[in-house]
């Protein structure tokens, strides 16, 4: 069975059907569970996909590298989003002042607040390097991560952990503090939240979907040219 | 057809910003300001060809899946960093928590004043 397995993880193929099944079945067990708002179909897909490679005693640095080959796609569908955000210039024209003046606030936070607080719980500089970019989204996180010296497997998890906590919060906090706008929840979900958080705002509308990217792409360039000006400051690291 | 020859300018564009960030020494990534170009480049044509909607939907459909070899790798790292995940998930949980209200507080207070459509 066991020789069966590698046989089959032996081409990238394998760890892609394998990828493509966890997602499907992901979306339909998220479906079947009545689509909760606090636990995202990625967590579900994630959870099922560990625990498939787990059970199959699958390494998990074996399925990455065929893996790996889906992930190549994530340039493209980055450049991809600049479609939606074409499509609603006009939204985001009307607004650019309060989004220009939200942004680097709101971007610099996401990063301060997670490694404020892991510093204060005494977490060692590689672990915080790990933690900085947790609202960057995948393809720029990397980069950030390898330049200050961060475990880029760490941020890739914590960018998952982001992910869900930023579709989770932003759903609790725009109901408890009576904010209904789909431009400023896209917003929050593409700062905080990524590319986890920009899909789940094309679920709420194309519009917010839009400021989702813009949130996400605006928060990683900035991040990208800012964090590791920071990270030479003295004293941060300690 | 359409969606081959939209996803090849997709690639048109990603490789173009690679060649643009890697020779201007720019620490962002291609596929960022691949996005920033092509939104300004379908800005200045005014219109939108149906060969890069039918290829960039999909993509953008999919975009969650794209990460997850990369993410499940959190769960093959639970020793590795045990005594840690205290301040791992308190750090992630508690400061996207903080960083969610900041945006919003901020995005209600900037746009209550006066900027509406």
């Amino acid at each position: 069975m066991s020789e069966l397995i590698d046989h089959l993880m032996a081409t990238p193929l394998g760890a892609i059907a394998l990828t493509l099944a966890a997602y499907v079945a992901g979306q339909h067990l998220f479906r079947r569970l009545g689509a909760p708002g606090w636990c995202p179909p990625i967590l579900v897909a994630a959870l099922l996909l560990a625990g498939v490679l787990a059970l199959a005693g699958i390494d998990y640095a074996d399925y990455r590298e065929g893996a790996g080959w889906l992930m190549l796609l994530l340039g493209p569908a980055t450049v991809a989003l600049g479609l939606p955000l074409y499509q609603q210039m006009p939204h985001i024209r009307a607004l650019w002042r309060p989004l220009l003046a939200c942004l680097p606030l709101s971007a610099l936070l996401a990063a301060l607040y997670a490694v404020g607080i892991a510093w204060l719980l005494g977490a060692p500089p590689e672990i915080l390097a790990s933690l900085a970019p947790k609202s960057v989204t995948a393809p720029i996180a990397i980069g950030i991560t390898e330049q200050i010296g961060g475990s880029v497997s760490l941020m890739m998890g914590g960018l998952l952990i982001t992910g869900v906590a930023a579709i989770g919060f932003v759903t609790l906090l725009a109901r408890w503090m009576g904010i209904r706008d789909e431009r400023i929840l896209g917003f929050a979900l593409g700062i905080n939240g990524h590319a986890l958080g920009t899909v789940r705002a094309f679920e709420i509308s194309p519009t917010a979907g839009a400021f989702a990217s813009l949130g996400m792409s605006l928060t990683g360039i900035l991040t990208a040219l800012l964090l590791p000006l920071a990270w030479r400051l003295p004293g941060l690291v300690g | 057809m359409a969606v081959l020859r939209g996803f090849l300018w997709l690639l048109g564009f990603l490789l173009l910003d690679d060649a643009l960030v890697t020779l201007a020494g720019l620490p962002v990534s291609a596929g960022v300001a691949g996005m920033l170009l092509l939104s300004a480049w379908l800005m200045l044509r005014g219109t939108v060809s149906a060969d890069i909607a039918a290829a960039a939907q999909p993509l953008i459909g999919v975009l969650a899946m794209l990460i997850m070899p990369g993410v499940v790798g959190i769960f093959f790292m639970l020793d590795a960093l045990a005594g840690q995940w205290t301040a791992i998930l308190a750090a992630l949980v508690l400061g996207t928590l903080l960083s969610v209200f900041t945006t919003l507080w901020l995005m209600r207070r900037l746009m209550g004043g006066g900027d509406h459509e």
